[in-house]
């Protein structure tokens, strides 16, 4: 349990330049959803441990990069105490500047079943949130064209 | 990075990493009854032994690491124990090199009835800082040790981008000797899922492995294969395609007259959940050996995310054991049959527990039928299963 404060008082004392990763707790959905109100937006899960996960940060890497506007936001299933792993993976891949979090439960299946108690875990899971906020659930990886045309289609209010 | 600092990160990785609650144990009957548990307290592998064929108290944990190290111990990933008619106690883990989703494969015996342990050696050929991971263990019982895991050593054999191999592939050392010494690693397929824990099961026929395989591009359905050179034979036809990583793997058993009970998670086209089948005793070493399986049976409620299966078989008693979650609190459940797969007694709730909780661990004998679970909040239980009655 201390090695949980600790890492809970590192993840706020974050510097910075180190970009921002937030706890994702069992209120974290709601308020993004209310953040994006009326918006599209692209939820994806991912952890370190995930082999398919480094092809998939690649991606949204890719597209971040060209799309700064991109709706994306990215929760690490990990645990706040590999938040030094879990920046640089996301700095290798460009995406120091997106909205990420990181799942602070000591029961992590508490956040997954709250987010959506269809999904077993498997990995990366994404979620494609339309403007109403009707949503498509994914297991695997998405693909850069699947993105692009879905991202096209919201954009053009499809 | 120079290698001092990245010695440096390396460390502070594993040692952050051993920070978390280590839930994961191993679990094992011997031949007398008694249980014998692998745990990691601070970095050191633990080994203990019931009193007697009870589960009251436990010995005085001995450790198998002389020094502490970065023991791999969550969800898919725990230590694995067997003991040997002689009492010969085989221990084996995976160490994690600093990386995530890098390891050895780590192996360690006791002849002494687990007062002492013999000097941990690596069982990996393949020294690179890579995955070998997902270990499985068996016994014959009287002296020959099987060992299987998930090894990522040939991604150099890729023949390019478009290749449909996965880059990992499925290893095994053989002992002889009572594990006084392993043959040359074997490869015993290619082409397998990354990151689902495998099993082992020593049958009539010698060992038999079951694993998550990738089948054609993408199918992630389970696999069995002799260790001795056999074919790939698919076990399961759930259809998963998915490109991603489940983290859920299944478990292999042998009842005394040489059938197989299998236990496994698919979110396939064609079934979603965990299940059961029973394969028949069969020759394995052949490609086109007709495969007499019965038709998987669902465990546990999909709606509380029954999963981890896992299975434990003695004489023609077999015992599923396995998690569910509300969204609030882990339960533990088992089923018991007396008749090598015929029939089944009802699924029976065990326990629950209030934070987060290790997978269920079955053990069977003649004598009696126990779960042991561990978990944060309500420790390590050793769990009775209701015998069904007859």
């Amino acid at each position: 349990m201390r090695a949980w404060l600790l890492a809970f008082a590192l993840l706020g004392a974050t510097p910075a330049d180190a970009g921002k990763l937030q706890p994702f707790t069992g209120d974290s959905l709601p308020a993004i959803q209310k953040q994006f109100a009326g918006r599209p937006f692209i939820l994806t899960l991912w952890s370190l441990t995930c082999h398919h996960c480094v092809k998939e940060l690649q991606t949204l890497g890719r597209l971040a990069r060209h799309d700064r506007a991109l709706p994306l936001v990215i929760v690490s299933t990990d645990s706040p105490a590999e938040a030094r792993e879990i920046r640089a993976a996301l700095q290798r891949f460009g995406l120091d500047h997106v909205d990420t979090w990181v799942f602070a439960d000591a029961v992590p299946e508490r956040l997954r079943y709250s987010i959506d108690p269809a999904w077993r875990g498997e990995l990366p899971r994404s979620y494609l949130f339309d403007a109403a906020h009707g949503r498509e659930a994914h297991s695997g990886l998405l693909g850069e064209a699947r993105l692009k045309d879905w991202l096209k289609r919201q954009r053009a209010g499809k | 990075m120079p290698a001092m600092a990245k010695a440096q990160a390396h460390a502070q990785h594993a040692a952050r990493t051993a920070e978390r609650p280590a839930l994961a144990v191993g679990a094992a009957l011997d031949a007398g009854g008694r249980i014998w548990l692998a745990r990691v307290e601070n970095r050191l592998l633990q080994v203990s032994h019931s009193r007697d064929g009870g589960s009251r108290t436990f010995s005085a944990p001995v450790s198998v690491t002389p020094q502490p190290e970065a023991v791999t111990v969550e969800a898919e990933n725990r230590p694995k124990l067997v003991v040997d008619a002689d009492g010969t106690v085989h221990v084996t883990w995976t160490q994690n090199l600093g990386q995530p989703m890098t390891g050895h494969i780590r192996y360690a015996r006791s002849t002494d009835g687990g007062r002492t342990f013999s000097t941990p050696v690596i069982l990996n050929d393949d020294r690179q800082v890579i995955s070998h991971r997902f270990d499985a263990l068996a016994s014959d019982g009287r002296g020959r040790v099987a060992v299987v895991w998930l090894d990522a050593r040939s991604r150099g054999e890729r023949t390019g981008k478009k290749s449909p191999q996965t880059d990992v592939g499925v290893y095994a050392a053989l002992s002889q000797d009572g594990g006084a010494s392993f043959a040359p690693n074997r490869r015993v397929a290619q082409h397998s899922c990354q990151c689902c824990r495998t099993g082992l099961a020593w049958t009539r026929d010698g060992p038999v492995a079951f694993w998550r395989h990738v089948f054609g591009r993408n199918i992630r359905d389970f696999a069995i294969a002799r260790l001795d050179g056999g074919p790939v034979l698919r076990a399961t036809d759930d259809e998963w395609e998915i490109d991603g990583c489940p983290h859920h793997g299944g478990g292999i058993a042998e009842d005394d007259r040489g059938n197989l009970h299998i236990v496994w998670f698919t979110d396939g086209a064609r079934r979603k959940g965990i299940y059961y089948r029973r394969v028949a005793a069969a020759d394995f070493s052949r490609a086109d050996a007709p495969l007499d399986m019965s038709v998987p049976m669902a465990l546990g409620d999909a709606a509380r995310q029954a999963g981890h299966p896992a299975v434990a078989a003695a004489g023609s008693r077999v015992l599923l054991a396995w998690r569910e979650f509300d969204g609030r609190r882990f339960s533990a459940w088992a089923m018991l049959s007396q008749d090598a797969g015929a029939s089944w007694g009802a699924p029976q709730k065990l326990a629950e527990a209030a934070q987060q909780a290790d997978y269920a661990l079955p053990l069977v004998d003649a004598k009696q039928a126990r779960v042991v679970w561990n978990a944060a909040e309500e420790g390590l239980r050793v769990l009775p299963v209701a015998e069904a009655k007859p």
